[in-house]
């Protein structure tokens, strides 16, 4: 066993050095591919901050004042019931439920999220209108409820979120598809520079087949080859992921005050998990280019 | 130990390289496969190992008929069959030692067996101290002998050997050949095909003569021709 992982590390590392060309233009492709993915998922995260308020089919917000009393509170919520023929589901986000989305919305911004406390939150009735309910219906309702006493304001999703969605889906998909066509060079590349491994090595394959080796004992070392392009591709492109996110963070704290984009940030740990998924996607390609290279050539 | 059952293979309409082919090697024999060039010794050693397949005939090795062995089987049969080719077939970028020990390394032996068989395997051939050579810093002969070596390493039943002397001087060609005779001695049966009429004259072993692809002799203690 022992000697079998040590004639297999050593073949894998040979294999490397001999092809050293292709080797890099292979993980050079991979990491660039992954950044794509990374960043297309990290950006996708970060205006899902921005829109942090509005999910779930919210359009419109009831802004209540830190100072309401329970019964301002009732009687707004006895309004929006009254609506019930426009209004589906409306939900009272309390002063810590609107304390944790603040923590995502001034992601960007800890200066000013580090001002708010439950003493001057503003706290909110989030509604989600009925099926059959425009918005423009529901604008002409809210004044039932902005003339209420404890009322701050009340805001619709149209008015803030379209232009944002809009850019999001624009450059996620994009994004996205530039960075599907990339992995599938990497997963080209891969295949050609394990191809070419294999094809090195015809005649050692051929003593091996004749001496009895089984092919998974010749495969594997060209598998493992190929898998650890797309996981040192992932590593690059983890690197990679990290230092632009922590530029950006940066550089978003400079932006000024209400530039409406401090929450285009991702703080929360979700770019380790975005690391691991383009881990697991390079290690996927790793082994889809290497493996079929194994299989189709195995026979020289 | 080995037995055909009218073999026939061919490899296109007009090719028809080893025809309606019957014969029975017991173990321990050593028997030639003689024939003027193209008669089909080579694809019929091909078939004794699974490296070609008959469309037609049976080929039984060591109790199993090959011809449908699953290929998950295949490296199973291998490890019990040597082979040597007229061109050697070494791995250039590798040294004597590491030539054989590729043999036992490959199929999972460890490195103390590896240690242990592979300077006696060198002994047995005559190529002590020679071990860190390289191929190309060995005379055909010698890299001839590095060949039987990994062929012999694992102890197969049978060897197989594909012209070896083809391109070795009749002295270093004898000297293969007592090797050889020697290996037979130890129980292994050996199938050779040869040209070499010296060679078959002086051994006396059983000849197995193809004509374009048909058996047309098969004579115990026999000549070439
Ligand atoms: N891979 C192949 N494809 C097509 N035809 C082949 C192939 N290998 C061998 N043949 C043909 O099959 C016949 C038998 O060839 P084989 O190599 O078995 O002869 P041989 O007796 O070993 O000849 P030699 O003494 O020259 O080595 C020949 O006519 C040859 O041209
Ligand atoms: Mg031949």
């Amino acid at each position: 066993m022992l000697a079998r992982l040590r004639y297999t590390l050593r073949e894998t590392f040979d294999s490397f050095r001999r092809n050293a060309t292709l080797t890099l233009a292979a993980v050079i492709t991979a990491a660039i591919s992954l950044l794509g993915v990374g960043l297309t998922l990290l950006s996708q995260h970060a205006f899902d901050n921005l829109l942090a308020r509005w999910e779930g089919g919210v359009e419109m917000i009831v802004f209540m004042n830190p100072t309401a009393t329970s019964d301002q509170l009732q009687l707004v919520e006895d309004a929006l019931t009254a609506q019930s023929q426009f209004i589906a589901e409306s939900t009272y986000c309390d002063e810590q439920c609107s304390l944790t989305e603040a923590d995502r919305i001034f992601a960007g911004e800890p200066g000013v999220r580090d001002l708010l406390n439950e003493e001057n939150i503003l706290t909110q009735y989030k509604t989600v209108p009925t099926d059959e309910t425009d918005v423009e219906t529901l604008r002409l309702v809210s004044d039932a409820f902005s003339e209420l006493p404890g009322v701050y304001d009340v805001s619709f999703a149209e008015d803030q979120i379209s232009l944002i969605s809009q850019l999001q889906s624009f450059f996620g998909f994009r994004l996205l598809m530039l960075s599907v066509f990339l992995l599938l060079a990497a997963i080209l590349l891969i295949w050609n520079t394990i191809r070419t491994a294999i094809f090195a090595r015809r005649r050692e394959i051929e003593v091996m087949k004749l001496v009895g080796a089984t092919d998974w004992f010749i495969r594997i070392p060209f598998m493992l080859e190929g898998l650890l392009h797309g996981v040192i591709g992932g590593a690059l492109a983890s690197v990679g992921l990290w230092a632009w996110n922590t530029q950006w963070t940066n550089g978003v704290q400079s932006f000024p005050d209400n530039s409406g984009f401090s929450a285009l940030v991702v703080v929360d740990g979700y770019d380790k998990t975005v690391m691991l998924i383009m881990f697991v996607i390079g290690a996927l390609a790793g082994a889809i280019g290497s493996g079929i290279a194994a299989s189709r050539f195995l026979d020289v | 130990m080995i037995r055909l059952e009218n073999v026939t293979k061919s490899y296109s309409a007009d090719v028809v390289a080893v025809r309606d082919a019957s014969f029975d090697v017991a173990k321990g024999e050593f028997v030639f496969l003689v024939g003027p060039s193209g008669s089909g010794k080579s694809t019929l050693l091909r078939m004794l190992n699974r490296q070609d397949r008959p469309e037609r005939g049976a080929v039984w090795v060591a109790g199993r008929n090959i011809v449908d062995m699953p290929p998950g089987r295949v490296p199973h049969l291998r490890r019990n069959i040597g082979n040597i080719f007229q061109d050697y077939k070494l791995l250039l970028e590798k040294s004597v030692f590491e030539n054989v020990a590729f043999a036992q390394e490959v199929i999972g032996r460890p490195p103390h067996v590896i240690k242990q068989q592979v300077p006696a395997v060198l002994e047995l051939v005559g190529l002590a101290g020679k071990e860190d050579r390289l191929p190309s810093q060995l005379s055909g002969g010698e890299q001839q002998r590095v060949s039987v070596a990994r062929a012999f390493v694992n102890r197969p039943l049978i060897l197989l050997a594909d012209e070896p002397t083809g391109n070795l001087d009749p002295a270093t060609g004898e000297g293969i050949m007592r090797l050889l005779d020697r290996i037979n001695k130890t129980g292994t049966t050996v199938v050779m095909a040869t040209h070499d009429q010296r060679i078959v004259n002086t051994m006396r072993k059983r000849v197995i003569q193809l004509d374009r692809g048909v058996i047309v002799r098969d004579q115990a203690r026999g000549v070439y021709e």
